[in-house]
């Protein structure tokens, strides 16, 4: 009854995630909050965007740190 | 005789036209009412918050069955759908309303101006004077000169009211005669302040023609389209699909609109007695018959 993912895993997920959403909302960036039927707020998309690749870095350090 | 006879063939001529016409215009309308009930099917979707709880649910589970089984895999799909659920929650919009609200909201204010300003007889016109900085010292009697205020004179004139009658709060003046009134668009302007995250008493009119399209456009979504340039000391805003455009129609049959402006009007004409610190007029408005464009032309005075 382990949690079966690492750090290293949740890290490699952290990336990917961080990165679709960084993408998207420089995408999005230019155009209002309104796609068609779909509505986002803009401003808590880039903040989460930038918390997740904050913690994508910090895994990287705490790599640095311990390598093994 | 001859004449009536021609008259009736030319009717039962006509005739089939027009019912082809009405038959048109029918399968027209017809279409147009499905084309408005799959707008408001759209619009009534499912939303974003059901959604996201939805996902974080299904993932909260995925996520404990990772742990019963062991599963890299589900755990990754169980991450997936929670992060996602979490984010569908967070960025969902939360304060959205409908921009018919905001016309029935504003309908009040303006339908009391128009009572006030034709019981009292005076003329269709308002004046924006912009208030002291809220940093400036002023003494404990002349606070008042802090708010943002709009003038409608008794006539057709730009005499202003003196300080001390302003900073009394007051609002029928006697010399000049007028009243004393907050803006329609006071607080949206204010509004508009915290998103360009300056005041604009702090701003110059060049760096305000440059913000202001943006703000209004895209971070508040009050306008589909808006610009401005100036002309010497007229300046023309254009402003197209706005929330308050149905203010304008006909059925609402509002006279201070047309001189108070929109709230948005009104906020704009805040923003430029604030920026300018001189008094503020609307010169001149058009609205076009769909009601989609609104162009008004401000004018700043010398006080």
């Amino acid at each position: 009854m382990n949690f079966p993912l690492s750090i290293w895993d949740i890290s490699l997920w952290i990336a990917v995630m961080a990165i679709i959403l960084l993408v998207t909302s420089e995408l999005i960036g230019p155009y209002s909050d309104y796609f068609g039927d779909f509505v986002i707020e803009k401003t808590r998309l880039r903040l989460t965007a930038l918390i997740l690749g904050a913690a994508f870095m910090g895994t990287v350090i705490l790599r640095v740190a311990m390598p093994y | 005789m001859k004449s009536s006879k021609n008259n009736n063939e030319s009717e039962k001529k006509q005739e089939p036209v027009t019912i082809q016409y009405l038959m048109r215009t029918l399968q027209q309308l017809q279409s147009e009412h499905e084309a408005l009930k799959r707008e408001l099917l759209k619009s009534r979707r499912i939303p974003s918050g059901r959604i996201g709880f939805a996902f974080l649910v299904i993932g909260g589970a995925t996520l404990a069955g990772s742990v019963v089984t062991s599963s890299t895999t589900l755990a990754f799909i169980g991450l997936g759908l929670t992060f996602w659920g979490a984010l569908f929650l967070f960025a969902r919009p939360v304060r959205f309303v409908k921009s018919t609200l905001l016309d029935s909201t504003a309908l009040s204010t303006y339908t009391t101006v128009d009572r006030m300003v034709s019981h009292l007889g005076y003329k269709a016109k308002s004046i924006y004077i912009p208030p002291y900085p809220t940093e400036a010292y002023l003494p404990e009697y002349m606070k008042g000169l802090k708010e943002m205020i709009v003038f409608i004179p008794a006539e057709d004139s730009t005499t202003m009211p003196t300080l001390e009658e302003m900073a009394k709060k007051q609002f029928l003046l006697k010399r000049p005669k007028g009243v004393c009134i907050t803006p329609p668009g006071f607080g949206l302007s204010s509004i508009i302040e915290k998103e360009l995250k300056t005041a604009f008493i702090n701003i110059d009119l060049e760096r305000l023609t440059n913000s202001l399209p943006k703000a209004v456009t895209d971070n508040l979504g009050l306008a589909k389209g808006f610009e401005i340039n100036i002309e010497n000391d007229i300046i023309h805003a254009k402003i197209i699909g706005s929330v308050y455009n149905s203010l304008y129609s006909r059925e609402q049959e509002l006279k201070s609109i047309h001189f108070l402006g929109c709230p948005l009007a009104s906020a704009i004409a805040c923003a430029l007695a604030k920026t300018t610190g001189k008094l503020v007029t609307i010169a001149k408005e058009k609205v076009s018959p769909d009601l989609q464009t609104i162009d008004i032309w401000y004018q700043t005075l010398e006080g």
